[in-house]
C-alpha cells in the first residue's frame, strides 16, 4: 500500500517530530510512505477567512499533489477534515476538479482513523511511561467522528495510563485566526481547558491536532505550569525519536 | 448593551476583550453553564424512554420548519385567515418602527397606561419599552429574569435566561431598591423567597395593567393560535388578565398543524432547559367568548418581518428554522466566556452571530461571523439542524466578496496564499521562520512576547520549533 503523508504546515514548521512519528507508525504498519515534496498548506486558513478563491487555489494544488496514492494520511483532524469535507464542496462547481477533489477526499484520513479504521491496527508496539489525558479536538471529533481510535491505540501502549479529564470534548479556544483575532476570548476558553487538564493531574495532555496542543501548552506555561506537556498522539504512539 | 434595538455589534471586539477580562462575570457564567449543558444532555437522553432518537426527531422537526420556510407566504395567509376567523386582529410590521407604531396605536385606542409583558425578543428588536415609556405607558417585564434586567436598565444577555449574568447579590440590590426595603444578606437558599417577593409586586401589575404584550413560540396555522411555552406562570397572566393582548412575533414562527407543534415540543423544552415539557404550555386562540371565564377582549397579532423575508430563498434560509431554544449559546465556548452583552444586539451566541449581521446589516457587524472557533458544538445540538458554523462561514465569504475586510488582513492573506502556491519559495520562508522563532525564544526556551501575534502572546507562551522544518530534515535524511 502506497500512501502520501501530508504533514501539515504547522507540523512542518512547529514540531517536525510529529511528522517523523507518523512516518514511523505508518512504516511499522507495513505501508510505503511518500512525502510529497511540494506540499505547503491545505488552505484552511483561507477558507476560514472567507476567501473562497484562495482556498480553492490551494485545494487544487493539494489535490494535484495527493492524487495517485492509495491513501493520504494527515496527522491532524482539522486538516484531514478540511480535505475530506471541504474540498469536495469547494471544487464541486469546477468541472475539471470536482471529481478529482472528491476522489482525494474519499481517500484522506486522519492518522489514528487510518491506523484503526483502514488498516485495522489493534495496537502499536510502543512504550511510553506517563500518565496522560486526551483532548478531543473539534474538527476531528465532530467533523470526522474521531473519538475511539486514538484511545484504542493509546490503551495498548506499555507504561501509559490514560485518565479522562472533565469536558474532554470542549473546544480549547484555538480556532486558528480566532486565537489571534480574539486573543482575550480565546485565552478565557483555554483557561477552562487548562483547569480541566490540571484537575486530571497528568504528565501530559495528548491530542491529534498540534494547533490545539500549542494553545493548551502555551497557556499552561503562562499559568506557571512548567511540566505538563502537550503531546501529539503520534509522538506518544511512536515513542521517542531514535537517535 | 443599552436596550432599544440600537446595535452595538460593530464594537464586538472591544466589548469581547472587556467582557473576557471580567473575572466575576466569567465566574457567574461558569456556574450556569454545566446546568444548561447537563440538563439538556439528560433531557435528550430521556427521549430514549419514549422510544425516540434525537437524530431522527431533529430531522423530523427540521423538516416541519423547512416546509414552512419554503412556502412562508402561503402559510402566513392561512394563519392570517384562521386567526381573523377566531376574532383576532392581524397586523403586519416591516420593521421595529412599524411594531412601535402599531403598539402605540392600539394602546391609544384602548387608553392603555400600563402594559405587562412576557418575553418577546421582537419587542427587543423594536426597542419597544423605550417607545412605550416615551408615550407615557409603563412597560413592566414579568418574566423573573426579564424583570431583573429591566430593573437594572439592561437588555437580556440570554434569550431564555435573560439575567444569567447577574449574581444573587446584584439581584438583591435591585430588589431592595425597587421594592423599598433594606438590603439583606442572601444565599441561593433565599431564591424562592426572592421570587415570591417579585411575584407579589408583579401581581399588582397584572391586576392593574390594561395591555398584555407577549411573544409566541409558535403560530399554529391550522387553528390561528399562538403557542406559548413558559415556566413561571406569568405568561398566562399577561395573556389573559388585561383586556387587550398583543402578540408580537416573527413571520417565521409558523408551524402548520397542532400535530407539528407537538413534534417540536418534544425538542424545544429539552433543548432549552432539559425539561421534557415546560411548566406551562398555552395555546391562545382568539378572544374571550361568551361564557369564557377569562381571556382578553381584544387580541392582536403583530407579525414582523424586520429582515426575515429577505432570508427566504437566500443562502441563509436555514436560519429561519430557528425555534429560539438557546441551545447554541448554551454550548458555545465563546458565549460562555463573554456573556450575551458582548454581542451588541438582541440575539447573542452563535444564532446572534448569524442573525445580527443579517438583520442589522452585514457591514455593521463585521466581527460576529468570525467570533467562532469553528468547534460546531452549536451545530450538533441544534434541534432543527441549522448549520450555524456554515452560515457564519458564508457571512465571512460575503464580507470578502464585498471587500469589507480590513486592508491589512487582505494583504496578509493574499501574500501568504501567493507564497503557499510557490513551494520552493515557501520552503525557504518557512526555514527562515523556524530560525526566527528559535531566535525569539528566551533562556527558558519559550517565546513570551511575540509582536507578530500579540493576541496570542498576551495570554499564552509559544513553544518554538526544536530545529529545522520537517521537510528540511526529511530531505536531508533522504540524501544520506
Amino acid at each position: 500500500m502506497r500512501l502520501a503523508l501530508y504533514v501539515t504546515c504547522l507540523v512542518d514548521l512547529m514540531r517536525p517530530s510529529i511528522g517523523f512519528a507518523a512516518l514511523r507508525l505508518l512504516e511499522a504498519a507495513g505501508c510505503e510512505v511518500v512525502v510529497p515534496p511540494a506540499q505547503t498548506c491545505c488552505g484552511q486558513p483561507a477558507w476560514s477567512a472567507g476567501n473562497r478563491g484562495l482556498a480553492a487555489g490551494l485545494a487544487r494544488k493539494a489535490v494535484a499533489e495527493l492524487e495517485g496514492f492509495d491513501h493520504v494520511v494527515v496527522p491532524s483532524g482539522s486538516c484531514a477534515d478540511h480535505i475530506r469535507n471541504v474540498y469536495p464542496r469547494l471544487l464541486a462547481d469546477d468541472p475539471q476538479w470536482a471529481e478529482r477533489a472528491a476522489a482525494v477526499a474519499g481517500r484522506t484520513w486522519e492518522l489514528t482513523a487510518f491506523l484503526v479504521d483502514v488498516l485495522g491496527v489493534a495496537s502499536v508496539p510502543g512504550e511510553f511511561a506517563a500518565r496522560v489525558t486526551y483532548h478531543d479536538s473539534c474538527k476531528g471529533l465532530r467533523g470526522l467522528g474521531i473519538k475511539a481510535q486514538p484511545r484504542r491505540l493509546l490503551a495498548g501502549v506499555h507504561g501509559l495510563e490514560v485518565h479522562e479529564m472533565a469536558d474532554c470534548e470542549e473546544c480549547c479556544g484555538f480556532g486558528g485566526a480566532f486565537a489571534e483575532r480574539f486573543g482575550e476570548t480565546s485565552t478565557a476558553i483555554v483557561e477552562r481547558k487548562c483547569d480541566a487538564v490540571a484537575a486530571a493531574g497528568t504528565d501530559a495532555v495528548v491530542g491529534g491536532d498540534l494547533g490545539c496542543l500549542l494553545n493548551i501548552e502555551g497557556r499552561l506555561r503562562r499559568r506557571g505550569d512548567e511540566s505538563t506537556r502537550g503531546l501529539h498522539v503520534a509522538e506518544v504512539l511512536a515513542g521517542p525519536e531514535p537517535a | 448593551m443599552s436596550a432599544g434595538g440600537q446595535s452595538q455589534a460593530m464594537f464586538f471586539r472591544a466589548r469581547a476583550a472587556r467582557q473576557a477580562g471580567d473575572v466575576g462575570l466569567r465566574r457567574t457564567l461558569q456556574k450556569a453553564r454545566p446546568l444548561f449543558v447537563g440538563k439538556r444532555a439528560k433531557g435528550i437522553a430521556g427521549l430514549a424512554a419514549d422510544g425516540l432518537g434525537f437524530g431522527a426527531l431533529r430531522t423530523a422537526c427540521a423538516d416541519i420548519r423547512r416546509r414552512v420556510v419554503d412556502d412562508l407566504d402561503v402559510w402566513l395567509e392561512i394563519f392570517e385567515e384562521r386567526a381573523r376567523a377566531t376574532g383576532a386582529e392581524v397586523l403586519w410590521a416591516r420593521d421595529g418602527a412599524e411594531i412601535r407604531r402599531h403598539v402605540l396605536d392600539i394602546a391609544a385606542r384602548h387608553g392603555v397606561t400600563k402594559a405587562v409583558k412576557s418575553k418577546s425578543m421582537l419587542s427587543e428588536e423594536a426597542g419597544l419599552n423605550e417607545a412605550l415609556a416615551d408615550a407615557g405607558i409603563r412597560p413592566v417585564e414579568t418574566d423573573l429574569g426579564e424583570y431583573i434586567v429591566q430593573l437594572a436598565g439592561e437588555a437580556p444577555s440570554h434569550i431564555i435566561a435573560p439575567a444569567v449574568h447577574k449574581t444573587i447579590h446584584e439581584v438583591e440590590a435591585l430588589f431592595a431598591a425597587e421594592h423599598g426595603r433594606p438590603l439583606q444578606a442572601r444565599s441561593s437558599a433565599d431564591i424562592p423567597a426572592m421570587a415570591r417577593e417579585a411575584r407579589e409586586v408583579l401581581r399588582q401589575h397584572f391586576l392593574s395593567a390594561d395591555m398584555g404584550i407577549s411573544g409566541a413560540n409558535f403560530l399554529i396555522a391550522e387553528t390561528g393560535s399562538a403557542a406559548l411555552v413558559t415556566n413561571e406562570g406569568n405568561g398566562r397572566m399577561v395573556t389573559t388578565l388585561p383586556s387587550v393582548h398583543v402578540v408580537i412575533t416573527g413571520i417565521e414562527k409558523i408551524v402548520p398543524t397542532l400535530e407539528d407543534f407537538a413534534s417540536l415540543m418534544r425538542l424545544l423544552p429539552r433543548s432549552a432547559t432539559g425539561q421534557t415539557i415546560s411548566n406551562y404550555v398555552s395555546l391562545l386562540t382568539g378572544t374571550r367568548g361568551a361564557g369564557d371565564g377569562e381571556g382578553p377582549e381584544k387580541t392582536v397579532f403583530i407579525l414582523v418581518d424586520n429582515g426575515r423575508a429577505a432570508l427566504a430563498g437566500s443562502d441563509f434560509a436555514d436560519m429561519l428554522r430557528c425555534i429560539r431554544c438557546g441551545a447554541c449559546m448554551n454550548h458555545c465556548p465563546v458565549y460562555f466566556s463573554l456573556g450575551g452583552h458582548a454581542y451588541g444586539w438582541v440575539y447573542p451566541g452563535p444564532m446572534g452571530s448569524v442573525l445580527t449581521p443579517l438583520y442589522t446589516g452585514i457591514e455593521n457587524a463585521l466581527d460576529l461571523p468570525h467570533a467562532s472557533t469553528g468547534c460546531n458544538q452549536c451545530g450538533v445540538v441544534c434541534p432543527v439542524e441549522i448549520p450555524l458554523p456554515a452560515l457564519m462561514h458564508r457571512l465571512r465569504e460575503v464580507q470578502v466578496e464585498r471587500r469589507l475586510r480590513p486592508l491589512a488582513e487582505r494583504l496578509g492573506l493574499g501574500a501568504w496564499g501567493w507564497l503557499a502556491r510557490r513551494p520552493t519559495l515557501y520552503r525557504l520562508v518557512v526555514r527562515l521562520a523556524a530560525r526566527y522563532l528559535r531566535w525569539l525564544a528566551d533562556d527558558s526556551g519559550r517565546i513570551r512576547v511575540f509582536g507578530l501575534a500579540p493576541g496570542w502572546s498576551a495570554g499564552r507562551d509559544l513553544v518554538p520549533p526544536s530545529g529545522p522544518t520537517f521537510l528540511e530534515r526529511y530531505a536531508a535524511r533522504k540524501k544520506d
